[in-house]
């Protein structure tokens, strides 16, 4: 490629610079570039396995501020309530609560949500609960789109409500 | 007929182009790298279907490990120098207690009002300590915030 211009002439002499090297035969100089390709790959294969293309991702929460009291009807307020063990029960106002499994909480909550664009959730976990149960909570309100909810603690009044005995131990 | 002598060739394989593209790749690989920050504490994040990648600036940090212990962080270390005393600023984060933790999450937000509330915690541990925070961070006029999750499979 380079070696194609006037410089690739070989031992041929022109003007002072060649009488300058006359006796010098031009050497093909060879570089090993063994080594150096070794460590490049070896530095692409570190970096390619250390890569993690994935961050992890964030669940946004917007809570309503403390102080600020939104007037809903009872009908259109959803209640969902986590207990320690995993079980969810529902009920919109002062009905009775309801059990309905994780895997069916989603199309439910996307039903409710369209039949109702004015529905509000509270969401009361239990203390005790896994601390994935209220992501996973969350998460299945953010699928449904039901952006205005808010989370309360579960009390044992709550837990009167469901039927569960008020403090368990362990 | 006399046999044809097979000249012995010397093979040689340009390995420029093979070359080329290994240096590409690792300068790619090298600049796109980013090295984990380091944590005091480790989690093993819950899972979600959230698509918002953890943002990685003007956000303080609260983790809670599955002991139930609390600790807070921020991204700038001179916010951490102002914070947690010129002693602590090269810490990711400091362990905190329930009560500190309004004050502190609240000198962060004024320190830089963009700043955001990421919450930590472990799948397996408890949602007593989560609500905790949340209600520590109302007390600090932070109702927006963010739960860290790892991509979910299903």
């Amino acid at each position: 490629m380079a070696g194609g211009g006037n410089m690739g002439g070989g031992g041929r002499s022109h003007g002072k610079k060649g009488k300058k090297h006359k006796g010098k035969r031009r050497m093909g100089t060879h570089i090993d570039m063994t080594p150096l390709v070794d460590v490049a790959f070896l530095l692409l294969t570190f970096f390619m396995l250390t890569t993690t293309f994935s961050l992890p991702q964030v669940l946004e929460i917007n809570l309503p501020p403390s102080e600020s009291r939104s007037e809903v009807t009872e009908s259109s307020l959803l209640l969902l309530r986590v207990v320690n063990d995993g079980r969810i029960f529902w009920n919109f106002g002062t009905d009775q609560p309801r059990s309905i499994q994780w895997k069916d909480l989603r199309s439910f909550l996307r039903e409710r949500a369209v039949s109702n664009p004015n529905m509000i959730c509270l969401v009361k976990v239990d203390r005790k609960a896994k601390y994935s149960y209220s992501v996973q909570m969350i998460d299945e309100l953010n699928l449904a789109s039901i952006t205005r909810f808010s989370l309360a603690p579960l009390l044992d009044a709550d837990k009167k409500i469901i039927g569960l005995p008020p403090e368990q131990e362990g | 007929m006399p046999k044809i002598k097979k000249k012995r060739v010397n093979v040689m394989i340009d390995m420029t182009p093979l070359v080329d593209v290994a240096f590409l790749l690792l300068t790619f690989f090298m600049l796109t790298t980013k090295f984990r920050p380091q944590e005091d504490v480790t989690v093993n994040l819950p899972a979600s279907h959230a698509k918002v990648k953890t943002p990685e600036s003007d956000v303080m940090t609260i983790t809670f490990s599955p002991d139930g212990k609390i600790y807070f962080g921020v991204d700038s270390q001179q916010l951490r120098a102002q914070l947690f005393g010129e002693s602590r600023k090269l810490r990711p984060s400091i362990p905190v207690t329930l009560e500190e933790l309004p004050d502190l999450a609240q000198a962060a937000k004024n320190a830089n009002p963009k700043m955001r509330a990421i919450i930590k915690g472990d799948r397996d541990g408890v949602y007593g300590p989560a609500e905790d925070v949340m209600n520590a961070l109302q007390k600090a006029n932070i109702a927006r915030f963010e739960l860290v999750t790892v991509e979910s499979r299903d």
